[in-house]
């Protein structure tokens, strides 16, 4: 027992570190605060905060709107670096799997970039090196101008091959890459939950947690899909992993009625803080306030699961996604006010 | 027939004297360990808490020293038992 204890003292570290890091995250009315902006204003607050190193570092270099896009980007990634260094054992191997998303991410935005054009200078400005592909290897593969090359560098790293040898040659006929995304993703998942499932110590709560994330996932795309008038073949859109099957997931889509809908989907799902939501939603909503919703629910059940399991991967993950959101909502912000759009409108983008 | 040991008061109180000295080894060693398990997991909470905010540093001192009364406990168990 008192080795087992031992054991704990930097999983107990590592948790504790995340619950006050998560305490230094911007409150709601800090966000308030800044709608009521101008941008070099919220320029100003944001370098009185945790990004203050990165304004000072990027501030000769970088003006407006751009310096804001750089900064978050930095630091979100140097946050997430690390995170990643100082996790302890199974932690570490459960975040980094979590963190490989960055990489699809990472890699698409290189290739839509390069296909369009675009200077490499201002592709590197919005990668988040945070994943297995670190700063040097994003810049090898900027370097390069051919995309069958970068695709060609990348079988050499642990980024999906299968997936790659299937669809990149649709995706560069059809020009678009959205389909590429949908299976690096679903693979992404795919991979994380056999992880979780390899019977590795704390694999149950991670697996908890991908599930959640899924569920959540594939509510969205049903929702966006009802938004949207084009039809689709809902299956190719599901992710596997979650508490809603393909057949259910294709089936729903093909439901016309606002509340049939809601009670066909409350009768699938098991968490209650989605069902909750969902009562909510027989009213039409605007597609974006679903997803903000549906964001705050995870982000609540995320939240709770990480009181229930406070020396887990849970208080590591939660982080990790208000984090995230964080940058969103500040990215989301600037954006806004460099548009000159309404502070009532950019405040219905924000997930606070 | 096996031999009878025949006990003197003196050799008796050496022996009482013996087992005091046990039990409050004992007392003392047993509450040492229950101390720094105790203080294991809240010394990590206390230093993790302390790398994010250095101003967390007095309150996490004082919640890691607190098992520490474990031991006070035992060592006046042991003195009780040594010299009363």
């Amino acid at each position: 027992m008192a080795g087992l204890k031992l054991v704990a003292a930097p999983y107990i570290y590592v948790c504790t570190r995340m619950r006050v890091r998560k305490t230094t995250l911007l409150p709601r009315e800090e966000y308030m605060r800044m709608l009521n902006m101008n941008l070099p204003e919220i320029t100003r607050l944001i370098g009185e905060t945790d990004y203050k190193q990165e304004i000072d570092e990027l501030g000769t270099t970088f003006k407006g709107i751009d310096l804001i896009e750089v900064a978050l980007s930095w630091n979100l990634a140097k946050e997430y670096q690390k995170i990643q260094e100082i996790t302890p054992g199974t932690l570490k191997q459960f975040t980094q799997a979590y963190l490989r998303r960055w990489d699809i991410q990472n890699v698409l935005t290189i290739l839509r970039g390069k296909m369009q054009g675009a200077k490499t200078g201002k592709i590197k400005e919005i990668l988040v090196p945070a994943g297995s592909l670190d700063k040097v290897v994003l810049d090898r593969l900027l370097a390069e101008d051919s995309l069958d090359k970068i695709v060609e560098m990348l079988k050499g790293y642990r980024m999906y091959p299968q997936v790659f040898i299937r669809e990149y040659p649709l995706s560069k006929e059809s020009g678009s890459f959205s389909r590429l995304e949908n299976e690096l993703y679903k693979q992404f998942y795919a991979e994380i939950i056999a992880e979780a499932e390899s019977g590795i110590k704390g694999g149950k709560l991670f697996l908890d947690f991908i599930r959640l994330e899924i569920d959540i996932k594939n509510v969205k795309t049903l929702f966006r899909l009802r938004a949207d008038t084009f039809e689709e073949d809902a299956r190719s859109m599901h992710i596997q992993g979650g508490t809603l099957s393909a057949t259910d997931f294709a089936a729903l889509n093909t439901v016309k009625d606002q509340n049939e809908f809601i009670d066909i989907l409350k009768g699938k799902i098991r968490q209650k803080s989605i069902i909750e939501l969902l009562e909510e939603m027989r009213s039409e909503k605007t597609i974006r306030d679903v997803e903000v919703r549906l964001t705050r629910v995870q982000l609540e059940q995320m939240e709770r699961m990480s009181k229930r399991n406070p020396i887990s991967i849970h208080p590591i993950l939660v982080y990790l996604e208000k984090k995230k959101y964080e940058v969103f909502n500040l990215r989301a912000l600037a954006r806004g006010k460099e548009s000159k759009l309404p502070s009532e409108r950019i405040a219905e983008y924000l997930v606070m | 027939m096996a031999a009878e040991v025949v006990m003197t008061v003196e050799m008796i109180k050496a022996s009482q004297m013996g087992m005091k000295a046990l039990g409050a080894g004992i007392a003392v060693g047993l509450t040492g360990i229950g101390a720094g398990v105790a203080e294991m997991a809240i010394g990590s909470a206390a230093v993790g808490a302390t790398a994010e905010n250095k101003d967390m540093f007095g309150l996490a001192l004082l919640f890691t020293v607190i098992p520490e009364t474990i031991v006070i406990f035992g060592l006046v168990v042991a003195l009780l038992l040594l010299f009363v």
